[in-house]
């Protein structure tokens, strides 16, 4: 157990490390820079050249990234050039926002996806199935930008249930917070739906084809008992491996629903910070969600040995 | 507060004002205004009865006002931040600026009591108010005015804006003394905008001490900076002391970004905000008629003081084939401007031939190119046999509603003969290619201003430069001419005179043509009818003062029903 | 299941990285184990010819393909015309599906449209399974230290948000056709190359294939004429779906300004304006189609997906 461990923070590192890399590089050779967005119009290679030395920003490459990589081994993630606000500060506000949409979302979808795909998987290729399938693909034919929308015009202006925009911390009224999350976290997670509708729907057909199965059925255990305690268990795989995706991709992906539903999430942030040539936002952005994809893959990995005990730790 | 010289904010991928949308304000050296429109009045409201905007009853005190605006404003510190107009909503609510424009067009003191030149106008005297204390309890005096003159000076950003002035001197606790180093009759408008908003001492020694941080916002104004999480919500909290007395009626204020036009509108509708502001023009007609019945509608068609900001194509003069006059001219004959404004501005048709409307003083007909396309396919084939077929590239930002306005205006260039593409762009960079000339022709919105000598810096021979270096005359177009009318205008007292010398100027350039007019660039807001109050401001020696100038309001005189 | 390389010792380093995505790995190749056995589980019980429904959803699929081929020689109107007095027009004779917001025929649009759609998915995941399948095929059978680095490049390239990644290229790059199509090769390389790998290794400890090693059969004839046959049905199934998820993003791109420049139509553009500037109250025509047709696509690019993994795929364990 301690050698998994060590072998999987060592990955943790390893990657982060690479990451880092790739970000800077990728942030840093985009043509333009951050003087040229605070200056504006103001842009004279006189005024450039001295807001560019304030911002440390003409020194060798390699030197900023050892300059970035120090602090933030002494917890300076460094700050905005724009707004100013550290960037810990930023990954505080935003990530909290990012996660929970991302919570909700899942949570909805594995409780629309499961219950569905036990019920389908039963009876393959019949109406319900087939009506269920339809429906899947047509969530997945419709991006957040398309369903967000209607959703505010249905649910929001039309019928008065939930406010158009808004974020309210968890901490601060939990009830609010929640009123406000529902659209934009429903906007994202029809994608989520089909994906594991169609997992989970496909290895349960499988697996009730099985000799244990049979083998249940025969003793004259009653469906619901075989689905629930039988059939279940050993049909996640593909479930559990498609949530580390789809997961992994939503984590830096939300920034569409952020955008329409004004909320202060990482990903718009990052959006907007690679438009403005906010470095250090940047950089210090695509780091931890890096490491949050990590950490991701880690969790899912971990519920896959307890799932299956012949899937060894290595 | 003339600003209104921006580029368009708003953007899809562009929270923050400051993303290469708002252009620094370059002016300082506005002439004052000849009795223009004195109506602070509103556009046609929804609401039957009282004038939107303008309160009925008596004030109550207390509650809470939210307003969704465009973007969040980008810092609170005027010598190291642009303030576009979004800013300057922002920046009202805690800070009060030296001058402000009253509804006649004149520069009244605000924060000042008096502002006196001497007869040269080389030399002018404001004297502030006594008594005036900061939110931290700190007094205003002279010895603060000018520590912020000194922070701004030294600034990157808006050193620019007050090059004109030599010296200042505070010659006692109360009294301020600016040197110019050259004649300007009209140098007090420059302290209605982002250069005369007044912060604290403490404020101006936490950026010294600590330069990249963000300082704690210290100033004068109606509200108390409470807390500010970027790009979520802006609160300030009710100033017991506001050297205005009896105000403000409101508790706090909060502003919270909402980017998405839409999405805000819902936000108005749903609850979430109490008043939005708005740049789409779609938002008017849809708090028009049946669909702003319970609200309060007021927008830029009406009550603008000087020149409105207006959107136009911009035409490189100084690359092909933009350089070729004839090329200018097919390209202004060839655009259905009524289709246009149909289609992208709303459908409130306004005729535009030049940057001066019709309700200015300075308006004249200009012979400014109408639609022709018989007339501009001449031209093109003119300039074909000699030339081959021109083809330029026409860009924008990365925005919905330009992509939707590029799209019409390549079909209507393409059908005279040209060979258009289009090209969105992200705003960052289209600052940049416009400041270098690295382009050939472009959508921007610009001119705002209360009175024309604020828009020098963009038409005057001595802002221009070759393609690759930096210059303010965007369309690199040297015309003497104008040249010669603006220091005309600014510097003469007669107003023949001026009215004549910025006639030649509209005259001017349409004849040039750096510039293809479409529709004035429209601001509104929406408010719930209990926000009472919201478009009629009083200035602190009485009078009216400019009540939504070009997207700004003043948040003091405000209640809650 | 999981890591029979170690027993049949087709690595060759031991030590620290070893294993350098054990979880994953495992993960892969049990997904894929599992989707296989239902195979033939399916089959036993489940035998039927491909149906009526599979057969429309090609016909379907070739209606699609066949209008974006052959758009130039259809009486249709020009795709880019703005016709004014036509603005938001609904259906009608002369506008079968109506008009935008700037009077164009959104059938024309919609068709030329697909183009754009079927290009992206097709050449992207093509290139990508081209890349992505051909290393995860060798890469799944020989195992070793290349497998480790594979995997550690894609596990990266899936860690890293793609997002900063397309706006910084097609910033740095330009937004043409082509070059929004590598852009999106490359995002589905990590993907198709796990799946691959993760089909070839579950192949490549079973009998048939050691025996063709005893037989003296070289690493490039066991990897092409033994493995890649069993792992077609695999990468085929997931690639079509790649393809159907790729013609979703690059409506998301659209709508953020990244995809082919205007006025060329895409699904995902016209799809975007539809949802923009308020269009969806005033019009919401020009969303619909689009997306009607996108959703029919989709349906049947994954039905046909499934009916052919159904029905083809080569049985396992012969020898």
């Amino acid at each position: 157990m301690g050698k998994y461990l060590l072998r999987r923070f060592i990955q943790l590192v390893v990657v982060s490390f690479i990451i880092s890399v790739l970000a800077f590089l990728l942030i840093h050779l985009l043509p333009g820079d951050p003087a040229t967005i605070i200056l504006g119009p103001n842009d004279t290679a006189q005024n450039k050249a001295i807001l560019l030395h304030q911002l440390g920003l003409n020194k060798p490459l390699w030197q900023q990234y050892t300059t970035w990589i120090t602090a933030i081994f002494h917890g300076d993630l460094g700050q905005s050039y724009l707004n100013h606000q550290t960037v810990t500060h930023i990954l505080a506000t935003g990530a909290p926002i990012d996660i929970e949409l991302i919570i909700i979302s899942q949570i909805i979808a594995f409780a629309v996806a499961i219950p569905m795909a036990l019920i389908t998987s039963r009876r393959p290729n019949r109406p319900v199935d087939n009506v269920a399938t339809t429906g899947t693909f047509g969530m997945l034919a419709l991006p957040p930008f398309v369903i967000a929308p209607i959703l505010v015009a249905i649910f929001a202006v039309g019928l008065g249930w939930f406010p158009a925009t808004g974020y309210v911390p968890f901490t601060q009224d939990p009830v609010a917070n929640l009123h406000n999350m529902i659209l934009p976290s429903l906007a994202i997670t029809a994608g989520s739906i089909a994906v594991y509708y169609r997992l989970l729907r496909s290895d349960l057909i499988s697996t009730l084809q099985e000799d244990f199965i049979t083998m249940a059925r025969s003793k004259g255990l009653s469906s619901r008992f075989i689905m629930w305690r039988h059939a279940f268990r050993p049909s996640t795989f593909s479930l559990l491996a498609g949530a580390g995706v789809n997961i992994g991709a939503l984590i830096a992906g939300t920034f569409v629903v952020e955008y329409l539903f004004a909320l202060n999430g990482l990903g718009y942030t990052l959006v907007q910070a690679v438009y403005q040539r906010d470095y250090l936002v940047v950089q210090g952005i695509a780091l931890v969600v890096a490491i949050a994809y990590v950490v991701l893959q880690f969790i899912i990995d971990f519920i896959f040995t307890v799932v299956d005990p012949r899937v060894t730790r290595g | 507060m003339a600003s209104g010289n921006e580029i368009s904010r708003r953007s899809f991928l562009s929270r923050s004002a400051v993303a290469g949308g708002a252009v620094a304000l370059g002016a300082g050296a506005p002439s004052l205004l000849a009795g223009c429109s004195s109506s602070s009045g509103s556009a046609g409201s929804p609401t039957t009865g009282s004038k939107a905007g303008v309160g009925t009853g008596t004030p109550k005190r207390g509650g809470s006002l939210t307003v969704g605006t465009l973007a969040d404003i980008d810092g609170f510190y005027p010598p190291s931040n642009h303030w576009d107009t979004n800013g300057y909503n922002y920046a009202n609510a805690i800070y009060d600026p030296l001058m402000a424009v009253a509804t006649d067009g004149s520069i009244q003191p605000y924060l000042a009591k008096s502002m006196t030149s001497n007869s040269t106008f080389d030399t002018w005297t404001m004297t502030l108010r006594p008594g005036i204390k900061f939110h931290n309890g700190s007094d205003l005096t002279s010895a603060v005015v000018k520590a912020n003159y000194d922070a701004l000076k030294v600034s990157l950003l808006t050193g620019v804006a007050l090059k004109q002035v030599a010296s200042v001197t505070t010659p006692d606790d109360m009294t301020v003394v600016y040197t110019l180093t050259a004649p300007n009759p009209t140098f007090s408008s420059g302290l209605t905008t982002q250069v005369g908003y007044v912060v604290a001492e403490e404020m101006i020694q936490a950026v010294t001490a600590h330069p990249s941080t963000a300082p704690k916002p210290i100033g004068t104004g109606p509200f108390i900076y409470s807390q500010w999480q970027p790009n979520d919500h802006f609160t300030a909290t009710r100033n017991p002391n506001y050297w205005r007395t009896g105000f403000p009626y409101l508790d706090q204020i909060t502003f919270k970004p909402i980017p998405d036009t839409v999405q805000r509108e819902a936000s108005l509708r749903t609850g979430v905000v109490d008043m939005i502001q708005s740049t789409d023009p779609n938002t008017i007609n849809r708090f028009s008629g049946s669909g702003g019945s319970n609200y309060q509608l007021v927008d830029t068609r009406t009550g603008v003081i000087g020149q409105p900001t207006v959107a136009f194509l911009m035409l490189n003069t100084a690359v092909t084939p933009t350089n070729d006059l004839r090329v200018r001219q097919a390209l202004a004959k060839g655009l259905d401007v009524a289709t246009i404004q149909r289609l992208f501005g709303g459908g409130f048709a306004k005729p535009i031939n030049g940057v001066f409307l019709p309700d200015s003083p300075y308006y004249s007909n200009t012979g400014y190119p109408t639609f022709d396309p018989a007339g501009a396919k001449a031209l093109v084939n003119e300039y074909k046999a000699q030339h081959g077929t021109p083809s330029l590239q026409l860009i924008t930002i990365t925005d919905p509603l330009l992509g939707k306005l590029i799209q019409i205006v390549q079909q209507m260039w393409n059908q005279v003969g040209f060979d258009i593409s289009i090209s969105q762009v992200q705003q960052a960079n289209i600052i940049t290619d416009f400041v270098a000339g690295n382009f050939q022709a472009a959508t921007i919105y610009q001119f705002g201003a209360v009175n024309p000598d604020l828009n020098y810096v963009w038409w005057s021979t001595t802002t221009l430069s070759p393609v690759g270096q930096i210059g303010l005359n965007f369309p690199r177009n040297n015309d003497p001419q104008i040249e010669a009318a603006m220091l005309t205008g600014r510097h003469t007292t007669d107003t023949a005179t001026r009215v004549t010398a910025y006639q030649a100027v509209n005259e001017r350039l349409a004849q040039d043509l750096p510039y293809l007019w479409l529709d004035q660039y429209l601001f509104s807001e929406v408010a719930q009818n209990r926000v009472q109050n919201f478009n009629n401001p009083i200035l602190p020696d009485g009078g009216a003062q400019y009540a939504y100038n070009e997207g700004i309001f003043v948040p003091t005189q405000i209640w809650l029903a | 299941m999981p890591d029979d390389r170690e027993l049949a010792g087709t690595h060759a380093s031991e030590g620290l990285l070893v294993d350098w995505v054990p979880g994953t790995a495992a993960v892969d190749e049990l997904v894929v184990s599992r989707q296989s056995e239902s195979l033939d589980s399916d089959d036993l019980l489940v035998k039927k010819p491909l149906g009526f429904l599979f057969w429309l959803a090609l016909g379907w699929v070739g209606l699609i393909v066949l209008l974006a081929v052959i758009a130039d020689l259809l009486p249709l109107a020009n795709p880019n015309f703005q016709n004014y007095s036509a603005i938001n027009a609904g259906p009608s004779v002369h506008h079968l599906l109506g008009t935008d917001d700037l009077g164009r025929d959104l059938l024309s649009r919609v068709i030329y449209g697909s183009r754009v759609s079927l290009i992206v998915g097709f050449a992207a995941v093509t290139i990508g399974m081209v890349i992505g399948g051909t290393l995860g095929l060798i890469s799944g059978y020989k195992g070793g230290r290349m497998d480790t680095w594979l995997n550690a490049g894609a596990f990266v390239l899936l860690a890293f948000p793609a997002i900063v990644a397309v706006i910084a290229i097609v910033a740095f790059w330009g937004h043409s056709l082509y070059k929004i199509t590598i852009i999106l090769s490359v995002a589905v390389i990590p993907l198709l190359y796990r799946v691959v790998r993760a089909s070839s290794l579950s192949f490549a400890n079973r009998d048939f294939v050691v025996a063709a090693r005893t037989m003296g059969a070289s690493s490039t004839r066991i990897v092409f004429r033994e493995i890649l046959p069993n792992v077609i049905p695999a990468a085929v199934s997931f690639g079509l779906i790649t393809v159907a998820g790729v013609i979703v993003v690059e409506g998301t791109l659209a709508f953020l300004g990244l995809s082919v420049a205007l006025p060329t139509p895409s699904w995902g553009n016209i799809i975007s304006e539809g949802a923009t500037n308020g269009n969806l109250q005033v019009n919401p025509y020009i969303m619909l189609w689009p997306v009607l047709a996108m959703f029919l696509l989709l349906l049947s690019i994954n039905l046909i997906g499934d009916r052919l993994r159904q029905r083809f795929d080569v049985r396992e364990g012969l020898l």
